[in-house]
């Protein structure tokens, strides 16, 4: 659901797209502010490898039905693996790889790709823990983890979905059906592939669930 | 250190066997731009390696595969340098 440049073509895209950069911004420094007063202890090796692992991951498409596809987006990967701040800083890393680099989601329109992929998947983190009272040993901890990466991927897509419209002649009545009805699919990918590596990861290593762990008497909101 | 280089290691291979199993349909996104037509300009930053792709490797397999690895690379890098500076002073690191 990367929004390339190409698709922010009038006024009322461009005002969306520095709109969508403002509210990026807002969120980056929230971020990183609560990172540096959060994290008690270095995750830096956890975050450059999950980071890693997540654009590589990006780079992978599935195919759906209808002649689409869709990939991994790894929000509530990250979230729950680093917790919401250090998965925001960490997917803007891998959006801003692929933007600069890659032409993948544009200049332009990083903010709503940002906002869609870094910001939504991070705070996805806060919905996991109400729904596990903040404990990976909950039962309902892998059933959150699915519904809570499709969700992620669904509400990316909605908002992308009004991100985009002013480019189209049907405007929000075309874009936002035909964005969620195709994310419905790419979603259950999402979740499937978040359930699978949630899941090994806490088998092999539960400790690594630093998210849930590390942060769990100081991520109040 | 040992199991981090491993891991990224993993990564590499996860990348070579995936490359050429990738769906190359459009995604929800492409799908939904193709469809309905959207009015579409031609973007003004191409990248240095456009759709994931360097130009002067003739073997598309190479040419992605050697663009995802340098830009896992890059990320790696990137994400390191700021958990460098995130890190809490004098502590000691997450195993």
């Amino acid at each position: 659901m990367h929004i390339p440049d190409g698709l922010i073509t009038n006024v009322p895209s461009i005002a969306a797209a520095v709109g969508m950069w403002i509210i990026f911004i807002a969120f980056l420094a929230w971020s990183w502010k609560k990172a540096k007063a959060t994290y008690s202890r270095s995750i830096t090796a956890l975050l450059a490898i999950s980071s890693a692992f997540v654009f590589a991951a990006q780079m992978i498409n599935f195919p759906i039905a209808f002649g689409t596809s869709g990939h991994l987006v790894g929000g509530t990967f990250l979230a729950v693996l680093l917790g919401p701040y250090a998965a925001i800083l960490s997917m803007t890393i891998v959006l801003l790889m692929q933007a600069f680099f890659f032409a993948d989601g544009g200049i332009l329109a990083f903010g709503m790709n940002a906002f869609n992929m870094a910001i939504i998947g991070g705070l996805s983190f806060f919905l996991i823990k109400l729904l596990t009272r903040g404990s990976a040993g909950s039962r309902r901890f892998i059933p959150s983890v699915f519904v809570v990466s499709w969700l992620s991927v669904m509400a990316g897509a909605l908002v992308a979905a009004l991100e985009v419209s002013p480019a189209f002649a049907g405007g929000v009545m075309v874009t936002v059906p035909s964005m969620l009805f195709y994310h419905v699919i790419i979603g259950l990918g999402e979740g499937a592939i978040t359930v699978v590596l949630i899941s090994s990861l806490q088998r092999v290593q539960p400790a690594i669930m630093g998210g849930l762990t590390l942060l769990k008497e100081k991520t109040k909101l | 250190m040992k199991k981090h280089l491993a891991v990224i290691a993993a990564i590499m291979v996860f990348l070579a066997v995936f490359i050429p199993l990738a769906s190359s349909n459009p995604d929800g996104l492409e799908r939904v731009v193709e469809t309905f037509g959207a009015a579409e300009h031609a973007p003004f930053w191409n990248g240095l390696m456009s759709d994931y792709a360097i130009a002067a490797i003739g073997n598309p397999y190479v040419s992605t595969l050697l663009a995802g690895v340098f830009g896992t690379f890059m990320v790696l890098l990137a994400a390191f340098l700021l958990g460098k500076a995130m890190a809490p002073k004098n502590t000691e690191a997450l195993k």
